[in-house]
């Protein structure tokens, strides 16, 4: 019961450091740090992801090779390492400082462009094949059968996916801590300091945290997964559909 | 070259000398042949006969090993640009088995999508045209629906509109019934054998008989990779030459 207390207090104590860190005193951490790593992380590496699954599935072997060197080595080494790598080789490759946090998006964005274009990758080749060759006899070219036939379908069946991605990130913006990025962890590390004799308490509640963002997305990629499948059943069609599609049109 | 000659005596397309194999299989065994301008050409076999791959080497969805496969005088095999095969596969009518219509969109921008984006037809013409093709295989009503909502029949006429909105000057059909329930053959046929009344020059792999006694001009039988008789469907179903054919027509009248 006396760790019950101890934990209402600490919370009570120090919510605004769990939440948004020193800010507006000094840099945005805590909770909000890790939300807006993660964000950024995924809706960067995104995009670049597409990209590089589009590359190692290309007819063109200059395009193919190099990428999917890249996403090898990216998935076969730690996540530390690329943090690392980058925190010491980027301000020499650009020749300025580089904060904590822009270290960080840009190991996340690597590591995460690259486990993610795996996924994309996935999701292409598990549609029909039909689906390309009817796109092709029409005439499409390789690209535009991609762009209009493919990818709409096969990013579709990935929300699921990404969103178990998006959660993997904010695990791993914990590892911001070695370069003194001030997220979540780091401040409750801060807290852990001050107090010196609490860490089972302190480190609780940074587990509980982490815990509840974490399950509720992924009950979240659950729910989708399963409107995803009734979709592709034929049951509920019209509307959403029509909206992903002029989304796409418009594009 | 002219236009003077008779237009049933110019190939639309013509097979010369095509071999394709799989290993040591042969898939496709020097094949020469050709469908005239307007014809209709049922090509017929047993299963494996290499009926749907002959099919879909005129327009490249498979590669042959040597020989050519022209198509209104242009070897679709030879060296092409990319974007030169493109055009070429957007000039020849292709329906699937299973009918693979793009399920991401509706009825509708399954025939608008590439009269739009391959020949840059602008939305209104493609749209009107869509809906006219619709009517003409009797979905206009199911212009906004899904292809999932649509039942299989239903779906292969919107596939048949989808690949006229080309206005290619020839149709193949790599067995366009085999995938629907017995009930929805007809309809199917049906507009097939419109097509065919209309003048179109029409290639189609199937197993309907009838359909290649009523509608076909010639009939092609293949059996392991070879083209082993060509005839007109009378002389075909009535005095097959070939013993290979006349045992698969007496398969299919014991089933």
């Amino acid at each position: 019961m006396a760790m019950l207390s101890n934990i209402v207090s600490i919370v009570e104590n120090n919510w605004l450091l769990l939440l948004v860190g020193q800010y507006p005193n000094g840099p945005l951490g805590g909770i909000a740090a890790t939300l807006i790593l993660s964000v950024l992380g995924i809706a960067l590496a995104f995009p670049l992801s597409v990209l590089f699954a589009l590359a190692t599935l290309s007819p063109w072997r200059v395009l193919r090779w190099p990428v999917m060197g890249l996403v090898y080595v990216a998935r076969g080494v730690p996540l530390l390492m690329i943090i690392l790598w980058v925190y010491f080789l980027l301000p020499i490759l650009i020749g300025a400082n580089v904060s904590g946090f822009s270290t960080m998006v840009v190991a996340l964005v690597i590591y995460e462009a690259a486990f993610l274009s795996e996924v994309v990758r996935a999701g292409i080749q598990a549609l029909p094949r039909g689906q390309m060759d009817a796109a092709r006899a029409l005439g499409h070219s390789h690209l535009g059968a991609m762009r209009y036939v493919i990818l709409p379908q096969a990013l579709f069946n990935m929300i699921p996916s990404i969103i178990s991605q998006f959660v993997s990130t904010i695990k791993e913006t914990t590892l911001g801590y070695v370069i003194n990025v001030p997220e979540l962890t780091f401040a409750a590390g801060q807290i852990n300091n001050r107090l010196l004799t609490q860490p089972f308490e302190v480190y609780f509640i940074l587990a509980i945290i982490y815990f509840v963002v974490c399950w509720t997305l992924t009950r979240l990629a659950t729910a989708l997964e399963s409107w995803i499948a009734w979709r592709r059943s034929g049951a509920g069609n019209t509307a959403v559909l029509a909206a992903t599609h002029a989304v796409a049109a418009e594009s | 070259m002219s236009n003077a000659a008779a237009p049933s005596a110019a190939p639309m397309i013509r097979f010369e000398g095509v071999n394709k194999f799989y290993g040591d299989l042969a898939a496709l065994l020097d094949i020469n042949a050709e469908v005239k301008k307007g014809e209709v050409v049922v090509v017929c076999g047993p299963s494996g006969s290499g009926k749907s791959t002959l099919i879909r080497t005129v327009n490249r969805l498979e590669e042959i090993h040597s020989g050519a496969v022209v198509f209104d005088g242009q070897n679709v095999h030879a060296k092409l640009g990319g974007s030169a095969l493109n055009k070429l596969r957007s000039r020849i009518g292709f329906v699937f088995q299973s009918f693979n219509l793009f399920p991401h969109l509706s009825v509708l921008d399954n025939v608008m999508l590439s009269p739009i984006k391959v020949s840059g037809v602008g939305k209104t013409d493609a749209r009107t045209r869509a809906m006219e093709l619709l009517e003409r295989v009797g979905l206009a009503n199911k212009a906004q629906s899904f292809p999932a909502q649509l039942s299989g029949g239903q779906q292969q006429r919107v596939a048949i509109a989808r690949a006229l909105a080309m206005e290619p000057p020839a149709m193949l059909f790599d067995e366009p019934t085999s995938a629907l329930d017995p009930e929805m053959v007809g309809e199917v046929l049906a507009v097939m054998r419109a097509l065919a009344r209309d003048g179109m020059t029409m290639m189609c792999v199937t197993h309907e008989m009838s359909f290649a006694r009523e509608v076909a001009d010639r009939v092609w039988f293949m059996d392991a990779g070879r083209i082993l008789e060509v005839a007109a469907p009378g002389d075909f179903f009535r005095t097959p030459t070939h013993p290979r054919a006349q045992r698969f027509l007496t398969d299919l009248h014991a089933r």
